[in-house]
């Protein structure tokens, strides 16, 4: 039954939807709407999905649907307002001093990641948060692996000089 | 391997797609040349760095919300299997008493008289009354139930009636009549029907029983049998004639 294998195939990789979205959209609200729709075309098109890849497939659904609402609306995606880091996993094993220095450090890379124009972004974001390989990455981004490669290799580049000169330089090391 | 070919094989390098034999020679040049080595070490950092960045989970109210959508897909389904059974029905000119849908019923009441009917010939509880004289059957449900369910005795025509049960289906007490055909056990659950619904007759299988259900005189049935579908046909018309 297509809406039990929805249930069992799709609900699981809901949180990595989410994730995605966020980092797509730079909002939560958008995102939760991004994915929301994202599954309901899901649903419609669960025939097409292969059992091994409902993930990729999930994500290149969730990308379809945010570029298809970013082209109803032109430029919400940057005009969006950032929401607050409420995710951010505090490290309990930290001192007080350590984990301020840790949260400030991860709101740097937050905005860091954020001012990324969006190709680059989501190339890193499926890559360090999802691990998907780069042939993963090119089927759901649909460029070849070559444009995944430099993707990547530009937008690290970007971000390490954004925080070279925000970060503290010890946690570059 | 010269600074410049590991340069561009960084990312690749530390995403773990490089060949191995290129692999090896990027490690090979790594323990010689100290400022490649030094720009692989601050790429790792940056890999963990990124990493520590927020990961953004579901909210439950987004869970909520897709949940509610697939449930909701399954019931306009649903509806639409429904609406075609009508439309058959219908087209068939309504002649048939009974009639077949080879699709699942609306809610959860195939699945629980199913339930139950397993339960009672597991837990060896098929009867609280074991009698095959319907006039100490009908009098025990007296009391116990705020209805008098009607109880038949089929046995001239191949289905006596062995015993009676007080059981819970759909959240509310049923009587519960057991008759036997040879070595099968069918299970009839009676209870009153609350609001006028429209009497209609349904037959299905499920997980190997069959199940028919149907109303008369304000009284909802559901027979339940192993039983071959024609005899538990069979066996149906009769109790609803009785």
């Amino acid at each position: 039954m297509p809406l039990r294998a929805f249930e069992e195939t799709v609900l699981p990789h809901l949180d990595a939807a989410f994730n995605y979205a966020r980092w797509l959209t730079k909002n939560s609200a958008e995102a939760e709407d991004v994915v929301q729709d994202a599954c309901v075309r899901a649903m419609r098109f669960l025939s097409s999905m292969r059992d091994d890849d409902a993930r990729a497939w999930l994500f290149a659904i969730v990308r379809n649907t945010f570029y298809s609402r970013v082209s109803r609306r032109a430029n919400m995606a940057e005009a969006i307002p950032l929401d607050s880091a409420k995710d951010a996993r505090p490290d309990v094993a930290l001192d007080p001093e350590e984990r301020l220095l840790q949260q400030h450090t991860v709101a740097l890379v937050r905005a860091a990641l954020e001012q990324l124009p969006v190709d680059f972004r989501e190339v890193i974001v499926l890559r360090e948060f999802e691990g998907l390989s780069y042939k993963e990455i090119a089927a759901v981004v649909r460029v070849p692996i070559g444009t995944v490669m430099s993707r990547l290799a530009r937008g690290r580049e970007r971000l390490m000089a954004v925080l070279k000169l925000t970060a503290p330089m010890e946690t570059l090391r | 391997m010269s600074c410049e070919h590991v340069e561009r094989d960084l990312d690749t390098y530390l995403d773990n797609e490089l060949d191995a034999a290129t692999a090896m020679d990027v490690r090979g040049h790594l323990n010689e040349c100290a400022a490649c080595h030094r720009r692989v070490a601050e790429r790792e950092a940056l890999g963990r760095l990124v990493r520590a960045a927020p990961y953004y989970s579901a909210p439950d109210r987004l869970r909520a919300r897709v949940l509610a959508q697939t449930t909701r897909a399954r019931s306009v389904r649903r509806l639409l299997t429904w609406a075609a059974a009508a439309v058959l029905f219908v087209s068939l000119g309504g002649g048939m008493s009974l009639w077949r849908s080879a699709v699942t019923h609306g809610d959860a009441m195939p699945d629980e008289v199913v339930d139950s009917h397993v339960r009672s010939l597991m837990a060896s509880h098929l009867f609280d009354v074991e009698s095959t004289d319907q006039h100490t059957v009908k009098p025990w449900f007296l009391g116990k139930l705020d209805f008098s369910p009607p109880v038949a005795d089929l046995a001239s025509i191949g289905f006596p009636l062995v015993g009676g049960r007080l059981d819970y289906i759909g959240g509310r007490p049923v009587a519960a009549l057991v008759y036997q055909r040879q070595r099968h056990t069918i299970n009839v659950f009676v209870s009153p029907v609350l609001n006028d619904v429209v009497t209609r007759a349904n037959v299905q299988s499920l997980r190997g029983f069959h199940i028919h259900h149907w109303v008369h005189d304000r009284m909802s049935f559901w027979a339940v049998s192993d039983l071959n579908e024609a005899e538990l046909t069979e066996f149906c018309k009769a109790l609803e004639a009785s």
